[in-house]
Formats: C-alpha cells, structure tokens, sequence
C-alpha cells in the first residue's frame, strides 16, 4: 500500500506524450494472426508446460460483454506472457473484476476470444478454467472458518491427492516450493488475513493452477503483509507461473508488475512497462485526466462544538457467549466545520462507533451530546430529525431499499422530515420531486426516478445517497468511506460536496480506510485501536506510513511530532507546504522501501489519493517538492 | 410494479364486474327434475370411513338391492362453512333427489333451512333433531351401546385400566364417553377409566387416523390394555396401534369393524364394535317415502329396539355374554339409567 | 448545503454527464409504458394458464373431460344465486388476507391468523350474547372485543419474538392450539356455552346485534362486505400513504436499512402483529353476526390458512386479495357442482394448490425478469455513454 519513494527526477510529462512515445510500447497486436491459434488448439490441456516459449499464457482479443449495472466491458486486449506478474490497473468500477470472471469462466463474454497457451478455448464454468491450469484468488476469502487449512485445500479436489497424508505432503511441498509458510493443520479461523490469503494462493496452486489471478489482493493486508505478498508472487514467477494481478493502487503495481495493462471504462487504454512510465502518468491513463485531490485547502474549524463524545465504551457479546470489549472510552469532539476523520484497519470498532453515535447500538456508558443537546438515550430516528446525516459504509444494507424506486429511497431515512411528509401522511409528490432535483443536482445518471436502486451502478447509488443526507441540511455528517466502490467522478464529486458542506459549518465524522482519502479531508485525526482511540495526528503533519503503522497499534500519542514544526494546518498556506511536510516525514519513517525503482510520489498508491494538480493549486507539487 | 398491478387489477375487477350484470337474474336453482333417487350426503371421512358413514351407505346399499332405488352420494370437506353444507343439500333436493339425507349431526342447521325451501322432497338426517315437518331425525342410544362396551372392556382388561379416545370432544361423542365409563365403573368398582380426546373442536378429529394412532400408543404405553375409539375414520388408527401390541384390545364404533375389509389386518384385536345401525334408520327412512309414507319427526334408535348394539364377530365376547346380557335387559328394562353427559 | 450543486468543474474526471442524462429523469413518466404494463397482467396471465394446464393434465389423468369440467364451473359460477354465495365466501376470506398480508409487507409470516380469529370470535360471540343494548352500541363493541382478543393473541407472538427471538412462525403456529385449547376449554356446558342437540354454543346474540344485510333478489348479501371494503382501503391508505406504512414496508424490505434508517425494528414488530391480529379479529364477524349469531362447535375453522394463500395470490395488494378471495370463493361454489357431476372434489384444493403455485413461481420470474431488463438498460445506457467517451479519449491518447 505505501511505498515511500526515494526522491527522483521530475516528471514532465503529460498522459498525452505517453502512448506517443516510442519507449513505452503500447502493445496490443498478438505475435500471431488469429487463425494460427485455432489451429493448433487441438492438443490436450496439459500443454501448459511444453507450450512454445513464444506463446503467451493468456491472450484476450476483442473481449466484449454488456452486463447489467456497471460499465460493460468492450474490445479489451490483453497479452499476458509466461513468468510474468501483470498487472491490470483501472479505477474502481472499470471492468477489471468482470473481466477477470470472464477470463476464469464465471462470465461469458458476448464477444471477443480467450486463448490459453496458444490455444483459443471457451469456458463454460470455473472448471474449465481450473482445467486450463487458471486460477483464481478471490478478494473475499472463500474459505471455511471451521475447518483446517488442509481440509480447506482439498475441499473440492479430494481428486488429486486424496485428504489424508499425500495431500498434506503436497501441501508442505508447495508450501515450502513457494515460500508460502502455509500449516495444513491449523484451523482457519485461527489465522489472520495474511495467512489466509497464502491459504487461498496455495488453494489454487493445489489444483495445478499456473496462472494465478489475484483480484485486489492487498485490499485487505497492512503495508509489511504486501511486502511478504510481493515476495510469494515473485517467487512465482520465478517457478515459471504467470500472475494476473488486479489492483488500482500503482504503487504496487509499480514496484511487482513486468507488465501493466490499464483499463478505464470498459476497455484497455494502454499496455505499459513499468520502468517506462511514472505513477502520474500511469494515474492518468487511468482516469483519462486530471485527478481529483481529496485535499482541502483552507480550514474552516470553528471553535463551536458539534458533536462531543465522551466515555462511550460499549461490549459486544459473540456469538459463543464471550463478552468483548469493542468500544473503550472513546472521548472526541467534532467543532463544525471540521472534518475528524478516524484512521484503524477494519475491525477495530469503527464501524461500533459510527452505530453508537447513530443509536443504533445502546453504549454501556459515555455521553454523546449534539449541538449542546445531549443526545445519548435518543433513538435514531430523533438524531436524524436532529440533524445527523449518514452515509453507512455498507450502503446495500443500511442506506438503500435495494428493490425500492430512487423515490422511496429518497425517503428511507427522513420519512419524518419534509418534503417526504406532513402530517404523518407522506407527501409523495414532493419526494418524487425532490428525488429528481437530487438526481440532477448530484449527477445520478439514471433513467428516471422509478427504476429500482439495485439497478444502479455503485458511484451513482452513493451519489444519490449523500445527496439525500445533504438535503436535510446536516449539524453532523456521518461518513463511513463514503467513497469506497464509486468511480472516480463520483469520488470527486462526493469529496467535493463535503468540502463545500464543511465550508459552511457542517461537522464531518469521516471513517475511511483510504489514507489518502483521511488524511486529504481531515482537518483532525485519530487512530482507532482495538476499540480505544491510540493517537492523534496532524494531518499536515503525517504521512500515511506513520498512521499506517500508528494502526497497527505500533504508536501511539501525538504522531508526527519528529516533522519539523509545521504550523497546524489552519494557519498552513494553502497546499505547497503541506507536502512539504508530509515528504519530509515520509522519508525519515523508513519503513522498508522495498522495491521502488521510481517514482518520486510521496505516499500514496491510490488513484484518488494519486498526487494531482487540484483545481485550486495546479502543478506537481509532491514530485516538485521531491 | 405496483402500479402496474393496480392497472391490471382494475382492469381484472371490471371485467368480473361485467360478468356479475350479465348473469344477474339467472339462478342455479331454477332447473331440476323429478324422482331420481336418494341423494345423500356424508360427513366428513366419506364413505369409506369403516364407521359412521359407511354404515349409512350400507342402508341405501340394502335399499337398492331390495327397492331398486337409485343413489346420488356426496362427502363434506374438512373446514366447512353452513354455506357448503347448505349447498350440498340443495343441490341434491333440486336435483329431484328424495329422500335427501345429512348424515352426521353437522347437517341438523342446514338441514332445517333446506327442508324449508324443498317441502315437497323429504329430509333425513342423523344425530341431530332438526325442526321441520319433512325432516326425518334419526338419533340413536350410543351411551347405551357404549355401556355395554363398557362391560366388556372392564371384564376382559388384565391391567385394570381401560382407555376412550374420542375424536372431537362434542356432545355427540362425550355420550360416547358417558356410557363407556358408567359401563365399566358399574362393572368393576376399582377400574381406572382414561377418557382422551384427539382435537377440542375441530372436526378433523374424525378423520385423523394418525392422531388417534398415536394417542393410541400412548395409552398402551401407559398399560391400558382395552381401547374404545369413537372418532370415525381415525378409530383405524387406533385399531392399527392396538393390534401391534400382544394382549391388548380395540373396540371399535358405528359399524361391525371385525367385519370390514379394510380392518380384515386387525381383526383379530378388535374385541368388539358398539354398532349404531344407521343403515337400519337409513333404509327404513328410504323405505318408507318409497311407499308414499315419509317417515319424520324424531326416531330414536335405542338399546332396545336394537338401534344400537354390541358386535360378537369374532367370538372374543362370548365368554361375557352372560354379563352383558343382563347389563342389557337392566338398560332396556329401565332399571339402570344411562348418563347422556360425562361426570367430571 | 444542498442549495450548491456539484460544481461540474470540480469533476473533472467525470466526462460532462451530457445533456441527454439531463433530462432523463422526466422520462418515463410521460406515457403510459405498455411494457410495464405488459409485464405486470403477465404473471397473473402466465398462472392462470400454467393453473388451467395443469389441473387439465390431472383431469386427463383421471380420465376425466377438463372442458367439461371447466364448463360446469363456469355455468355454475356464474349464477346468480352462486354469485351471492361467493361473494359471501369472499368476505372473511378477504379480511382473513389482509391480516396476513399485514404481516407479509413486513415480512412477519403470521400463521396464526386462524387461531387469533377463533379466539377473537369466541370471546366476541359470549361478550356479544351476555349483553343486550341496542344494536348500534353492542355490534361496534363486539367487533372492538374482536379486534382487541385477536390484537392480543398476535401481540404476544410479537412479543415474543422482540424480547424473546422466538420465531413467529413457531409462536402463531402454537398459539392456534392454545387458542383452540382454550376455546374447547370454554366452550362447554355451563362455562361459556349452553348445549343444543349435539352442538354446544355460545349463548347467542341478541336480534339487535345482528348486522345488516344486502337484500338482493334472492339470499341476502352478508353487510360485512362494507366493513371488509373499508378495511381494504385503510389498509392501502395506511401501507402506502402513511409514514407508518412506510417505516412498516421499510422493514419489509431490509430490516438493517430500516434500523439504520430509524425504524425502532423491535416496536414495529408488535404494532404490526397488533395491526395484524386486530383485522384477524374481524374474520369471524361475518359468521358470528350475519350467520352463526353464536361461536358453536360449527363455527368455520381454517380461513387463516386460506388468508395465507390469498395474500400470496394477491401479492398482498388489497385489489388483488380481493380477487384471489373472490376467485376461491368461486372456486370453493363450484367445486362442490363438480362432486354432483361426478367428478372427484378434491380437484378443487388441487386446483388451489396449483394457483397458489403457479402464481408464486410466475410472479418471482416476472420480477427476476423486470429487474434484469431493467438492470440491463441502466447499464446500457451507461455503457453506450461510457463508449463514447471512450473513443473521444482514445482519439484523445493517441493524438
């Protein structure tokens, strides 16, 4: 997740020049003409290994499908080559996951040619695709709690090595083959997320995969759990398997890719090497132009207190009877016009803390006062009513009524509040009304007001989302990554709006497990751990790395301090000096460079996040600070 | 979605509506014919319940083969409503079928209402005194039958507890229980009677063969070892549960359930029968319109004109004979007088 | 806040959404969409046909002529004096569904509608023969009785499952047998009830406090069907133009959105069971006050569970329940014809059974099939929109 770079040459150039010069190659064309491949696919499937070293591991030609919600992907090109780590980078919502199910046989493409090993096949199932030696690492672990690791590994594949001793043999040996570090005989539920991720890995390996497909496999990994991932990948590719590697974080993709395919919109835009291009320019290529910055630039913090939380400690009873402490004397206070963004690995009781403040869980202590009112025994709907806005991070559960019209999601929330009703009776016209000014106040790109949530895409849905909770003129916005899943335009754009909403006096409870995303918003911050707030920072003053090992639960206090004296960031000039800082610190925090061949960028690895010229302070100003 | 619904609704309830109007003044009743027969309509169980209504059929059975008349049967549905009864009923006296026979007490309303509107076409119904001029009511003295199998119970029981399972606990079936419980108690002082019902008001309890065979079970499993089922067509279970366990008796009800076929399995545990002869009352009340002398008013069928009486098929009671011979002619003579209603 | 819309400028990212997107929301809403029409008559269309088809097969299977049978129906049906009795069926029927339905918004599964209205209808009927005031007085406080003793009974479900988790099924389920325990516990000889031949009632209501009736020419409409009527639109008013409808269906249809949204889930769940019971309360009123005048050990059992079926016929929209009641009242009238003309009555629940089917599986296909074309628009329209601006940007590239 975050590399810090040692300082390198500034980069100039623009995406323009990018696929214009001669010494990135886009390349696109297969090394050989289409029928050539239809001919020879008559020979059995195990020739993986004795394939031409010339033939890539996986060609996709043309690929095109309509699918329902999201955007379609369309004439998608991609050559994957043998004993490479490949990259696939696209923003969110850009087809990367759909095209990898077309590609493992979950999805049948409408159009286009999949060819493995030279040989032009067809997938009817995953099977198929197990078959053809394909493997896939889903971003959800597929994996029984309940069961051994071996019991995992051969559950579905009693087949090739029986359940007992050979496979646990087997197991060892590709374990030890790739350095895996993989137990059989530990139950799963007992291993971490790291470790379950080498499970699913050896899982696949197990059935003979010898081409991985890895769908954002660092989503859910600390910075060090990347780096030993890096390590098992490479180790792959040094056995001669092929990585398909799915992600929107360049860093990553900069530092483990040979080859880097980037999508935006359905389709390839251009296939690049990794040491021929930056992160900026691969940013771009990503996004189509500029990036947005999550960045805010002046303060707005007043000194009136929205929201005051003192004490709250809540437990939480499993469900094998252990009572556990989830929230533990967590004392902050929101002043309006601030933006207190929380930063912790998932799990670490955000997500209690958001359901306390809202009322939907009862704290076992602590007060929770809104705007000089206290609000600790009041029921959700009363704190809506009092101005609380939401935006759940699980919007399909808490924000939408799924199978509702936009309408009546509109309502869902403020059924008690105008324009949706007077009186006790719901004024249905004004929401639909209303609904449609949201729609287009907010961009919602639908086709009308009637058609159901479900059938929006995830950016668009959560667009509608925060312009319902803005609409009710909130003290208290509540986000919980509020851009999480949502394109790119969306994400600006809902960044934007709680920007424009802190400028006039709104308070910002901001969750979000986006660094980048936390640390350009806030104008205050504090780590979560195990259901205590650890520390605060300075969002001037931190760089990711800091907070990232500040989460781990490595530091606590006020983190930052060694930066040099920052000013805090209200009275901080407008952008330049804030990366300033951040570069400085960055460099001193030292935690394992690894492998960054270049790239001068500070800190981020996401595209949101991606150092860009923000409207209100155009130029680099990471890489020129660099 | 939905308002699309509201759109094919309305459209749906107009058209219904259409229908209505156009068919307004055409009533069902208004076509029949003449002379067809005996209509009769079952209780619930139907005609083939080993009990109650199979006894009736065994009436117009016996009427056809000895007067040549015709027969319409029909069978209730569980849950009825007075509606369907109705219904039945109206049907069969439009049709031209006379006489028209409820059988079971479930008719006595509907009975009375239809006879009304059909005075020329005789009505017959059983177990219940229905009002009505054309109405043949035909009720019998099961307390009194149930007596003796109440007798017979008490004397061939070797654990000294005897068992009752009724179907529905209603008036009909608690004279069921009365009798078999004054019976057994005159008979053997020290005798435990446990009387058990299958469902509190739900006529299911008469065809619910595998309610009863479980509480059939139970009973044995407690040591009762003589059981009198008053319940229909769930008295089978009952038997089937019974004749599973050496040494243990059934008793069953309404007809000669030695003698049926589809008991022929069980017979050989199925002591006796406290037979109601409905088709007696039933093939008299035939008999008697065929002869242009409806029968109407109460007929009660009792202990002593045979209207009701205990099965020997199988022998297994003639060692008692003695015994409920003379608890017979006390009944019959008036000097024991049996309770209609159950002591609690 | 709201007063700012996105500055379009800040997006940049997002191509200009482009003026058809615009004015999109206007859409649909121009003219009538005969597609969504067509889609909506064609789940009760596709049942009815899979319904007559099948129950045709089993009619061939018995060696039976379906036509004929079918013709009966109709005949029979369409009479006058059939009509009145459906209609008549159609009442407790229709008050039966939409407690049940009550439940379904919210997805509470209330079985025990059957015995919360036998019990309602029993207390009732002895309230109701214990006293003597004017009928305009005792026939609104039997119907209050009613609801209140079916209120009762399903709030304890309710309850139970608010602070106990006990499932609701599990709980009506043995709150019908408690109820018809109780019930035979009552209804006996000297405790609520007098004897009448071999049936045992409650003593019987006083002429007063019998309900009006619908002369017709012939038998008389039972007057329920006004209050029944009624009961129909509060119902629709209360689901759909209410908040409390609102919050209702809100938990219907995601209880973690409604939590989060601020429906107190745990109270929503008694009120509706309350709601619920109250209108099983008024299933036995048709009976007690314009039939039965007394709860004997005749009284109709088993509407709840017929309530269930026709909640699910009419996709718990009143108009439709009010149909599916009709159509099994229908079908109940003429099947006991189809016993007089030789054919097996059972046919009849078969029947039933395979409407309620088919109408269960068409709908949940129609719906799979509306959402997905409706799916499959959104994202074409998007995607012909991404398409496009995936070629200006390519041109873009590699200018």
């Amino acid at each position: 997740m975050l590399y810090p770079r040692p300082p390198g040459p500034m980069i100039a150039s623009g995406p323009t020049d990018l696929a214009r010069s001669p010494s990135r190659p886009v390349s696109r064309p297969a090394p050989f003409p289409r029928g050539e491949c239809a001919i020879k696919a008559s020979s059995s499937s195990s020739r993986a290994d004795r394939a031409p070293a010339g033939a890539p591991a996986v060609e996709l030609h043309g690929i095109t499908k309509r699918f329902p919600g999201v955007v379609a992907n369309h004439d998608i090109d991609i050559t994957v080559h043998r004993g490479t780590v490949h990259a696939l980078v696209g923003e969110n919502g850009a087809g990367k996951s759909t095209l990898m199910k077309i590609l493992y046989g979950m999805q049948k493409p409408d159009e286009g040619t999949i060819t493995v090993d030279g040989e032009q096949v067809s997938f009817a199932g995953p099977g198929d695709a197990i078959a053809r030696g394909i493997g896939m690492v889903h971003q959800h672990f597929m994996l029984a709690d309940n069961l051994t690791v071996l019991e995992n590994v051969v559950l579905g594949a009693e087949k090739r090595h029986g359940i007992a001793g050979r496979a646990r043999a087997r197991i060892r040996e590709i374990s030890d083959a790739y350095g895996l570090a993989v137990r059989p005989d530990v139950l799963v539920e007992e291993l971490g997320v790291a470790d379950r991720q080498r499970v699913e890995i050896l899982k696949v390996l197990y059935r003979g995969a010898r081409t991985l497909i890895l769908d954002e496999p660092t989503a859910v990994l600390v910075p060090q759990e990347v780096d030993a991932l890096f390590d098992n990948l490479r180790e792959l590719k040094a056995e001669g398997l092929t990585v398909i590697f799915i992600s929107h974080k360049l860093g990553e993709v900069l530092s483990v890719a040979d080859d880097i395919t980037v999508i935006r919109r359905g389709t390839t835009v251009g296939a690049v090497k990794p040491d021929g291009v930056t992160r900026k320019e691969l940013a771009e290529l990503m996004v189509g132009s500029e990036l947005p910055s999550p960045e805010t630039r002046e303060s707005t913090v007043t000194e009136v207190p929205a929201l005051t939380v003192e004490g709250l400690s809540l437990t939480a009873t499993d469900p094998d009877g252990v009572v556990r402490t989830v929230l533990d004397g967590v004392t902050f206070t929101i002043h309006q016009g601030e933006v207190l963004g929380i930063a912790g690995v998932e799990g670490n009781g955000q997500a209690e803390l958001v359901e306390a403040v809202m009322g939907m869980r009862t704290p076992d202590g602590g007060t929770v006062v809104l705007d000089g009112e206290d609000i600790t025994t009041a029921p959700t709907r009363r704190r809506r009513e009092n101005g609380i806005g939401y935006i759940p991070e699980d919007r399909h559960r808490h924000g939408l009524l799924l199978e509702a019209p936009l309408w009546e999601n509109r309502i869902l929330g403020h059924v008690t509040e105008p324009p949706n009703s007077r009186r006790g009776l719901l004024d249905i016209k004004s929401a639909r009304a209303d609904t449609r000014r949201i729609v287009q106040e907010y961009d919602v790109r639908t086709p009308g007001i009637e058609v159901t949530a479900a059938s929006l895409s995830g950016g668009n849905q959560q667009k509608l989302i925060v312009g319902r909770e803005m609409s009710h003129h909130p003290k208290l916005l509540i986000a919980a990554h509020p851009t999480r899943g949502v394109d790119v335009g969306a994400q600006a754009q809902i960044w934007d709006q709680i920007r424009t909403a802190r400028r006039e006096g709104l308070a910002v409870l901001l969750i979000s497990a986006d660094l980048d995303e936390l640390i350009g918003l806030s104008d205050t911050l504090r780590v979560m751990f195990r259901g205590r707030l650890v520390a605060d920072a300075d969002p001037a003053a931190i760089t990711p790395e800091e907070l990232g090992s500040a989460m781990t639960g490595a530091a606590g206090g006020h983190l930052g301090t060694d930066a040099p004296a920052t000013p805090p960031m209200s009275q901080a000039p407008p952008a330049p000096g804030v990366p300033a800082a951040r570069a400085a610190s960055g460099a001193g925090a030292g935690a394992a460079p690894a492998a960054s061949p270049e790239g001068p960028a500070a800190a981020t690895d996401d595209p949101a996040g991606a150092p860009a010229p923000g409207p209100a302070a155009p130029g680099n100003r990471r890489e020129g600070d660099a | 979605m939905r308002r699309v619904t509201k759109i094919a609704a309305a459209g749906m309830a107009s058209a219904a509506l259409i229908l209505t109007t156009a068919a307004c003044g055409e009533s069902s009743t208004e076509s029949g014919g003449k002379e067809k027969g005996v209509g009769l309509a079952f209780d619930v169980g139907g005609r083939d319940d080993h009990s109650f209504n199979e006894s009736a059929a065994r009436g117009v059975d016996k009427a056809k083969d000895e007067l040549g008349v015709e027969a319409k049967l029909m069978t209730a549905k569980n849950n009825e409503t007075e509606a369907d009864r109705e219904q039945r009923l109206s049907s069969l006296a439009e049709a031209g079928y006379n006489p028209v026979i409820g059988v079971g007490f479930s008719y006595g309303k509907s009975i009375e209402k239809v006879a009304k509107q059909f005075p020329d076409t005789t009505f017959g119904v059983v177990d219940s005194v229905s009002e009505g001029k054309n109405v043949d009511s035909m009720v019998f003295s099961e307390h009194e039958g149930s007596y003796l199998a109440g007798v017979a119970a008490a004397l061939k029981s070797k654990s000294g507890k005897v068992g009752f399972i009724g179907g529905v606990n209603n008036a009909l079936i608690q004279k069921f229980e009365a009798g078999f419980v004054q019976g057994a108690k005159d008979t053997k002082k020290d005798i435990e009677v446990v009387p058990e019902y299958l469902y509190p008001n739900n006529d299911k309890g008469f065809n619910d063969p595998g309610a009863a065979k479980a509480k059939a079970k139970g009973m044995l499993d407690r040591g009762i070892d003589v059981i009198y089922t008053a319940a229909g067509q769930s008295g089978a279970g009952s038997i089937e549960a019974v004749a599973a366990k050496k040494g243990a008796w059934a008793i069953g009800v309404d007809s000669d359930q030695y003698q049926q076929p589809g008991l022929a399995k069980y017979k050989d545990a199925i002591l006796t029968s406290v037979v109601k002869n409905v088709d007696v009352a039933v093939f008299d009340l035939i008999k008697s319109v065929k002869d242009g002398k409806p029968l109407t008013g109460v007929n009660a069928y009792t202990l002593k004109e045979d209207g009701v009486s205990l099965a020997t098929s199988g022998g297994f009671i003639d060692d008692l004979r003695k015994e409920i011979d003379a608890a017979k002619e006390k009944i019959a003579g008036g000097e024991i007088t049996v309770d209609e209603q159950p002591k609690r | 806040m709201s007063t700012a819309p996105p500055a379009s400028g800040a997006s940049g990212p997002a191509p200009a959404p482009g003026a058809p997107e615009r004015q999109a929301p206007r859409g649909p809403r121009s003219a009538i969409d005969w597609g969504r029409v067509g889609l909506g008559l064609a789940a009760p269309l596709l049942a009815i046909v899979a319904a007559l088809v099948i129950t045709s097969l089993i009619f061939l299977s018995t060696g039976d002529d379906p036509f004929r049978a079918f013709a009966v129906m109709a005949d029979y049906g369409v009479k006058s004096d059939s009509q009145i009795v459906i209609v008549n069926k159609a009442v407790p029927y229709f008050l039966s569904a939409l407690a049940v339905a009550i439940g379904f918004r919210m997805n509470l599964f209330n079985i025990g509608v059957d015995g919360q209205y036998r019990i309602a209808a029993f207390f009732a009927a002895a309230v109701g023969g214990a006293l003597a005031l004017p009928g305009i007085v005792q026939i609104p406080v039997i119907m209050i009785v009613a609801m209140m003793v079916g209120a009762v009974w399903a709030g304890i479900a309710g309850l139970l499952k608010t602070t106990r988790g006990v499932s609701e099924v599990i709980s009506t389920i043995m709150l019908n047998a408690i109820a018809a325990a109780v019930i035979g516990y009552f209804l006996q000889d000297g405790r609520l009830a007098v004897r009448d031949g071999n049936i045992i009632h409650t003593e019987p209501i006083p002429e007063s406090a019998h309900f009006f009736e619908i002369p017709t020419g012939q038998a008389p409409v039972n007057g329920f069907l006004v209050v029944a009527v009624v009961v129909g639109v509060l119902y629709w008013f209360l689901l759909n133009r209410t908040r409390f409808g609102f919050d209702l269906r809100t938990v219907g249809r995601s209880e973690s959105a409604a939590h989060a949204g601020g429906v107190g889930v745990g109270r929503m769940v008694v009120t509706s069971m309350l709601l619920s019971g109250a209108v099983a309360g008024l299933v036995g009123m048709p009976t007690l006050l314009g039939e039965s005048y007394n709860y004997g050990t005749d009284f109709p059992a088993g509407i709840g569970f017929t309530g269930i079926a026709i909640a699910l016929l009419g996709r718990n929209h009143p108009v439709g329940m009010a149909l599916g009641a009709l159509l099994w009242g229908f079908l109940e009238r003429t099947g006991g014809r189809l016993e007089f003309e030789g054919y097996a009555q059972e046919i009849v629940g078969v029947m039933q059974g395979v409407i309620v089917l088919c109408v269960v599986v068409a709908y949940e296909l129609v719906r799979r099939y509306g959402l997905r074309t409706q799916q499959r628009k959104v994202g074409e329209r998007l995607a012909a929109e991404a398409r496009n601006n995936g070629k200006t940007e390519k041109a873009e590239v590699s200018a």
